[in-house]
């Protein structure tokens, strides 16, 4: 047993040092103290945990907390000043940008993807397809040729900006069903997706894993190389916005993101770093 | 009514009767099958050893140590707050108040106690929002808000419980203070409060518990995904019930959905004691009014 | 103290008042009650949510009533000494179980189950929520059912058990009847109860904004919308119709606790129901 531990212990603590392998990244974060305050968009969560574990270890007085909520959540609380940065999976309207002042920091590159169950026979789809599925013109997966259940969507809430990329660029802004069950971030429709052998929703490809899976949609698989050259349409970039400039704690953190010790946790989290 | 109707209408209570047990056999043994497991040590420090995380040399991360330490500092806070509002509008209410007074505050604090908790959460978190509007400052939903609103939550629990347990108070007992000459106030404090201190601890130890398991509420004013260490009261935090919830909707992991089953399992634990403590005090009670 | 809480609950219902005002100015109040709720095209209606509440609510009554009444019965009058104690015991303890650890449990246990047979859906409908939310209402209800027949007069017990009546004789013909006040009072809490519940319909309602055709059905309650819908600023939308939701509920925890008050006075033991009634939170 204290064996096992020995070798589970020792190989977190190289996986450990392998994300930190650009020590000097952390450097700037010497001295500072306070807290740093971010929301919004989901997809940028796990990203975000990391980022914000590797540079409070560095630096025990520093404090950084994260909470969901969607795009439309992050850009308005961060517009509000309630928090420091706000994440967003779109882009700020040019309204949203100019109401608040924001700037908009893109750190990485993310695709939309279609998700079902991994037991689930139908693995393509055509957007037309799609756009019947999501608006409940199709809904038994035995038209599609699969089992004889009735599909079971999931949407997210409006807030969500996977979703309104998801809306313009996947289904190209046709209808979507009211009925569908809504969940609150990339995390729960996941989840949703995985526990439920018949149901059907999209992801930010950087949370698509072993539990679920991607529906290749027009013949192009949403994985991270379609997305980096450009083939697979429904992509976007992932956003930090804060207002004005970057100021401080913000500015640091942002720039950490930008570090080569950041855009490495970006590629460990399934996002295509822009750097 | 024949014979025959009265057995099946006793079976039918008997299953209908029995089925609440069933039900919470059925969720222990389920929490426990599944979660018992992960009950460790590593589960609330996650690698760090436990005498560094107690006494602050290391973060823990990916452990329930910031969400445990999170709710107990958001349950003593919420105590704070509300015990002594608590206890002297019990005490007014008993002793004071004139009856018409008594019947419209009455009526105020049971439609308090039937607000649902989220309401309150929601007029929690519009105050952060006025706030944040008049001292453009950094206050924003916090860990004092959400002590707040909490605070609000329980208080017709402790108003009650302590006007009920003065209430329950015998004639001869509550006359004789009065009668060796000691005024209204000393025969409050000196003799009818620590008469009944037992059933004023055990409505105070319930309070704790509904503070302990409210997720609405915390969930609009402060709590957060991933805080770390609780640091200062204005600042946003972690917390069990909210974990639990956060774990339940969006787990990434078959890891992380084991540590949200080791987070239900310690959470329904504490409850369990909780209650356990409210049982045990009130056991000692009756036991001594008898004698 | 006991006037400055009874201010702060009237501060609150104003505040909500003066936050919702701007959906009366904007003549914009009737139309949130329509059916549509859909941003992204300016409608806000929370008619689904108003009926998903209410939906939700009564379906939990209905599974909750039977068991509750069972139990008060077994409790009081049907079983063995030993086990009424141990019943009684559990009941409490089960009223202060935490929410969220049904919802997490029923999340992983029941929403499989109802997927694969009994609904054919997603297993997140509004009848899977109504089921737990009836274990969840069920103590309340449970006390107060046991404390009402607790309440019937010894000697009009002692007369039918000298007529020889049998323990369902004597439940159906006396206890049930003279109880009834208290009974009522005890469903009107459960009822408020399930109604203020957010987290139960939250995690397992499915939360889907159109109007509920069957209970199979996906929906969504006043509760769950405003966690929900998370808004930044007084003056969006999204935020004047969470408040609109907030005051729907407090409202309607008005009226309960008003009709409470007004049986109460009918009924015969006034003062221990007000002091149980602290236990109705939800």
């Amino acid at each position: 047993m204290t064996k096992i531990c020995c070798i589970v212990f020792s190989t977190l603590f190289l996986f450990t040092c392998a994300i930190s392998a650009h020590a000097g990244d952390l450097d700037s974060f010497k001295g500072q103290k306070g807290t740093l305050k971010i929301a919004g968009g989901t997809a940028h969560i796990p990203v975000m945990k990391e980022a914000a574990k590797l540079i409070m270890q560095a630096n025990p007085d520093l404090r950084i907390t994260i909470a969901g909520g969607g795009s439309g959540v992050g850009i308005k609380q961060v517009g509000e000043g309630l928090i420091d940065i706000g994440n967003a999976g779109r882009k700020a309207t040019d309204k949203e940008v100019s109401t608040y002042g924001l700037t908009m920091y893109k750190w990485a590159v993310d695709g939309v993807g279609v998700v079902v169950n991994p037991k689930n026979t139908v693995t393509k789809l055509t957007t037309a397809q799609l756009q019947d599925i999501f608006s409940g013109k199709i809904s038994n997966w035995k038209e599609l040729g699969g089992a004889d259940r009735a599909i079971n969507l999931y949407d997210r809430d409006a807030a969500s900006g996977t979703r309104s990329v998801f809306w313009k660029k996947g289904l190209q802004k046709a209808n979507v069903s009211t009925t569908a069950n809504i969940v609150a971030s990339n995390g729960a429709m996941k989840t949703a997706i995985a526990g439920d052998p018949y149901g059907i929703g999209f992801v930010s490809v950087g949370h698509i894993d072993a539990s679920i899976a991607p529906v290749t949609l027009d013949g192009i698989a949403p994985s991270l190389e379609n997305v980096k050259s450009g083939a697979f349409k429904v992509s976007r970039g992932l956003y930090s916005l804060t207002k004005g400039e970057a100021q401080g704690l913000a500015k640091l953190f942002i720039d950490f993101i930008f570090s080569p010790t950041g855009q490495d946790l970006v590629k460990a989290k399934g996002f295509v770093a822009v750097q | 009514m024949n014979r025959a109707t009265e057995r099946g209408l006793t079976l039918l209570c008997w299953l209908c009767g029995l089925l609440p047990l069933a039900i919470l056999c059925i969720v222990i043994c389920y929490l426990l099958v599944r979660g018992g497991s992960s009950l460790n040590l590593a589960l609330i420090f996650d690698r760090v050893p436990a005498m560094d995380a107690l006494l602050g040399h290391q973060q823990v991360f990916d452990g329930l140590f910031p969400a445990l330490c999170g709710t107990t500092m958001l349950v003593l806070l919420t105590l704070a707050l509300a015990l002594i509002p608590g206890l002297c509008g019990g005490i007014y209410l008993a002793e004071y108040a004139s009856p018409l007074e008594r019947r419209i505050l009455g009526l105020l604090f049971d439609i308090i106690a039937g607000l649902p908790s989220i309401v309150i959460g929601l007029a929690g978190f519009s105050l952060s929002i006025l706030l944040h509007r008049l001292f453009p400052g950094r206050f924003g939903p916090c860990m004092l808000l959400s002590a707040m609103a909490l605070a609000f939550l329980i208080l017709p629990y402790l108003v009650r419980s302590t006007q009920a347990a003065l209430n329950s108070i015998p004639q001869s007992l509550r006359i004789t203070g009065p009668a060796l000459g000691a005024s209204k106030l000393q025969n409050i404090l000196l003799v009818l409060l620590p008469s009944r201190i037992q059933d004023i601890i055990g409505g105070i130890i319930l309070a704790i518990g509904r503070a302990a398991e409210d997720t609405a509420v915390i969930m609009l004013t402060g709590a957060v995904a991933s805080a770390g260490m609780f640091r200062s009261l204005l600042d946003q935090y972690e917390a069990l019930p909210f974990y639990i919830y956060y774990i339940s909707s969006q787990y990434t992991d078959a890891e992380e959905l084991q540590r949200g089953f080791g987070a239900a399992l310690v959470l329904f634990t504490l409850c369990g004691l909780i209650f356990l403590l409210a049982l045990l005090v009130e056991q000692g009670f009756s036991r001594r009014w008898k004698r | 103290m006991a006037m400055g809480s009874g201010l702060l609950l009237i501060a609150i219902l104003c505040m909500m008042a003066v936050l919702g005002w701007p959906l009366v100015e904007n003549g914009r109040f009737f139309a949130l009650f329509s059916t549509t709720w859909s941003p992204h095209a300016q409608a806000y209606g929370i008619l689904p949510m108003i009926l998903g509440s209410l939906r939700i609510t009564v379906l939990a009554l209905l599974f909750s009533l039977p068991m509750s009444i069972g139990t008060a019965c077994l409790a009081e009058l049907l079983a063995p000494r030993p086990l009424r104690r141990l019943l009684l015991v559990t009941i409490r303890f089960m009223a202060g179980v935490p929410t969220v650890v049904y919802g997490f449990v029923a999340v992983f246990l029941l929403v499989p189950l109802m997927r694969e047979y009994l609904i054919f859906g997603s297993g997140f409908s509004i009848l899977t929520a109504s089921l737990v939310l009836a274990v969840l209402i069920a103590p309340t209800m449970i006390i107060f059912f046991v404390n009402g027949l607790q309440s019937v007069p010894r000697s009009y017990c002692h007369a039918v058990d000298s007529l020889g009546a049998r323990p369902m004789q004597k439940l159906i013909y006396l206890l049930l009847p003279q109880a009834y006040p208290s009974l009522l009072i005890g469903v009107i809490l459960g009822l408020g109860r399930a109604m203020g519940d957010t987290l139960i319909s939250l995690m397992l309602a499915g939360n889907s904004v159109a109007l509920p055709e069957s209970v199979a059905e996906s929906g969504r309650t006043l509760t769950a919308h405003i966690a929900l819908v998370i808004a930044a600023d007084f003056s969006s939308m999204e935020f004047t119709t969470i408040f609109a939701c907030g005051l729907i509920l407090s409202l309607f925890t008005v009226c309960l606790i008003v009709s409470i008050r007004l049986l109460d006075r009918f009924g015969t033991r006034g003062a221990q129901h007000r002091e149980m009634s602290t236990e109705s939170r939800p």
